[in-house]
């Protein structure tokens, strides 16, 4: 999939589908019962027309283009980097609530430490825990954002 | 003179508003200069900020950050031969050659200098058309209104992307998400699947922090561990301020690139990179040496520097007077007025109008805090680019979490803020520009708004888009936009056809 015709199909298909879910909703909107005005669902509408017609538009694209451009892929990163990237990310977000900011920071600071190239422990840990609590106190005490401290919030 | 310019003056120039300013471009200098961050990076770590200043406060805060982020993209650009920015691209063609000359310190004062120039011009056409423009627009009407801003769309979609379809269904996308939340004639509640979060919509900055921060993030997982070398050029660096002979040099290009700069700024989407590359092309064809571009001439680091701080005050105008913000930084700044309750448009300069000048005189304040802190922090601020990714670009990660959280003190606007990320990684993975999908966030509600109005108003006569001169006016250029974009993109792929 490393060239543009390819990746505008599957765009096209995919906008296709996406757009069909969106009419769907559209549909089922409710609407008012009051004269001269434009129901709710009339903007969405005229969205899902022109969604439609660009999402068939780039799916033309694709198949009318004849010579097949390889594309040099701006993130050339190795998916095995990117996938744990995704998993940490994920891993924080569903512990975040529970954790409260300061202990999922560190762990998740730590871990794009080592993602990014650290691999050394102590500067890892140096690193992480005390950039994580700076920029805890500061928006919690200075600018006053209520961040929660999750399972230290009693210490705090 | 009205006694608004007055009241604005003195706002802009009270102590707290003074020292945002500066606050602001010493950020944004560092921001600018650091590769792998962009100016709207740079804001986004900063917005968590603006929530609880006062709006004149925050506005001018981001005003020296977007403003000094221009000029601190050349330092890199110089000295590394790595623009900070995507508009100090046309900085290193010819500051890089210079500083491997072992001339850095002349490369960045001329740099410096010639965006001051620029800089200043695009605040006295902000100053002087700012009023005229908001006053034409407020004879418009809901059609005229609503045509403008399909002209906003389109011309955005025909400069940021490669391809029109992909712009404008970026646009679509983005229209789309706005009709998440309250209907805005009605108060019904659409697509929010029950979920009380989404009753309100989804925030234009959440949207912003994930498509911009996230796919930074996965950018730089390409180089791993590196700070940015500069082969010694930053030690360097002796004196900074131009010569005479440099500043007689620089005439011709900061005369071309200031208007260019200012002109296209107004253009929503044309931008800087543009402003640049088009100033150091006219200034290379209308030189007396032209031979010397590209190996370290002093004309073609004044020309695009020039060029892209004037752009910035462009920008301005058509944010200040219509409520369109011509890049990414101007919608942020569009956003960060309506959360403080500001609408940008015509109606700021009637109901606001100390506010209005205000903020543009904040923008000169800029300006002229960006040339005293560069010039005198260069030494020190350079070192900033020795500082390793691997803390950076975490801290970023955890910024972006903070300031999406503390928009609603929601964790939900954190995973909206992360959803958006995998959108802005897809579409850069088909080539699709982020810029018209934020665009169209901005505006959405406005252009769903004015279009229901028109037509109740016409009981649903199309022809009421066609019959104001104001909105045909708009409809013939938004026309014109698609038209040249279309054509210029079918002669770019007969070009590439005939290369096969």
């Amino acid at each position: 999939m490393n060239n543009m015709r390819t990746r505008n199909l599957i765009a096209g298909i995919v906008m296709l589908f996406l757009c069909a879910g969106y009419a769907y909703l559209t549909a089922n909107l409710p609407s008012r019962d009051i004269q001269n005005t434009t129901q709710p669902s009339f903007f969405p509408w005229v969205i899902v027309v022109c969604m439609a017609v660009l999402s068939l538009a780039l799916l033309i694209q694709g198949l009318l283009q004849h010579f097949d451009r390889d594309i040099a892929s701006r993130m050339a990163i190795p998916p095995k980097r990117l996938l744990i990237g995704l998993v940490l990310a994920v891993a924080y977000l569903v512990t975040l609530p529970s954790l409260g900011f300061i202990v999922a920071n560190i762990l998740l600071f730590a871990g794009l430490m080592f993602l990014y190239g650290e691999h050394r422990p102590l500067w890892i840990a140096v690193g992480s825990i005390v950039i994580s609590v700076t920029v805890f106190f500061i928006f919690r005490e200075i600018f006053q954002i209520r961040l929660t401290a999750g399972v230290l919030e009693s210490l705090l | 003179m009205s006694p608004d310019v007055l009241e604005g003056f003195f706002q802009a120039t009270q102590a707290n508003t003074i020292f945002a300013v500066a606050a602001g471009c010493l950020v944004g200098l560092i921001v600018g200069m650091i590769p792998g961050l962009t100016i709207s990076t740079g804001i986004i770590i900063v917005l968590p900020l603006t929530f609880v200043l006062e709006p004149e406060i925050s506005i001018a805060l981001l005003l020296g950050l977007y403003v000094s982020g221009m000029t601190g993209g050349s330092f890199s650009a110089i000295l590394l031969n790595i623009p900070g920015t995507p508009s100090a691209s046309a900085t290193a063609l010819d500051g890089n050659p210079m500083a491997k000359r072992g001339e850095a310190g002349r490369a960045l004062g001329i740099a410096i200098t010639a965006s001051f120039v620029g800089g200043l011009f695009s605040f006295l056409c902000l100053f002087l058309i700012s009023p005229l423009l908001a006053e034409v627009a407020l004879q418009f009407q809901s059609p005229d209104l609503f045509s403008l801003m399909l002209f906003g769309l389109t011309i955005i979609c025909s400069f940021a992307a490669k391809s029109l379809v992909k712009g404008l269904l970026a646009a679509v996308i983005g229209l789309a998400i706005v009709t998440i939340g309250q209907d805005p004639m009605m108060g019904t509640q659409r697509f929010t699947f029950g979920q009380i979060n989404l009753t309100a919509g989804i925030h234009f900055l959440t949207a912003l922090i994930g498509l911009f921060a996230i796919p930074q993030l996965v950018d730089n997982f390409a180089s791993l561990g590196k700070a940015a070398s500069d082969d010694g050029n930053a030690a360097k660096i002796k004196s900074v301020l131009p010569k005479l002979a440099d500043l007689k040099l620089m005439r011709l290009p900061i005369s071309i690139g200031s208007p260019i700069g200012s002109f296209l700024g107004i253009l929503p989407g044309a931008g800087g990179p543009i402003a640049a590359f088009i100033s150091y092309d006219y200034t290379r064809k209308l030189s007396k040496n032209p031979e010397e571009f590209g190996k370290g001439s002093t004309q073609g680091i004044a020309a695009p520097e020039a060029a892209n701080n004037a752009v910035t005050g462009g920008a301005l105008i058509p944010m200040m007077t219509l409520g369109i913000p011509g890049d990414p930084v101007t919608a942020i700044l569009i956003a960060a007025l309506l959360i403080h309750g500001l609408v940008p448009g015509p109606l700021l300069f009637i109901e606001n109008g100390e506010f209005a000048y205000g903020v543009i005189f904040s923008f000169f304040w800029a300006n002229i805090f960006n040339i005293i802190i560069a010039l005198i922090g260069l030494r020190f601020l350079v070192k900033v680019l020795v500082i390793p990714r691997t803390l950076l670009m975490p801290s970023i990660a955890i910024l972006c979490v903070i300031g999406s959280y503390a928009l609603r003190n929601n964790f939900f606007d954190v995973y909206v803020m992360f959803g958006f990320g995998m959108l802005g990684l897809a579409m850069r993975w088909l080539d699709m520009p982020v810029v018209p999908l934020l665009l169209a966030m901005v505006l959405g509600r406005q252009i769903e708004e004015h279009l229901r109005v028109s037509l109740i108003a016409s009981k649903n006569d199309i022809t009421v888009f066609f019959t104001s001169p104001f909105s045909l006016f708009f409809l013939c250029l938004a026309a014109a936009s698609v038209f040249w974009s279309f054509w210029a993109e079918h002669k770019t792929k007969q070009k590439q056809k005939q290369q096969i």
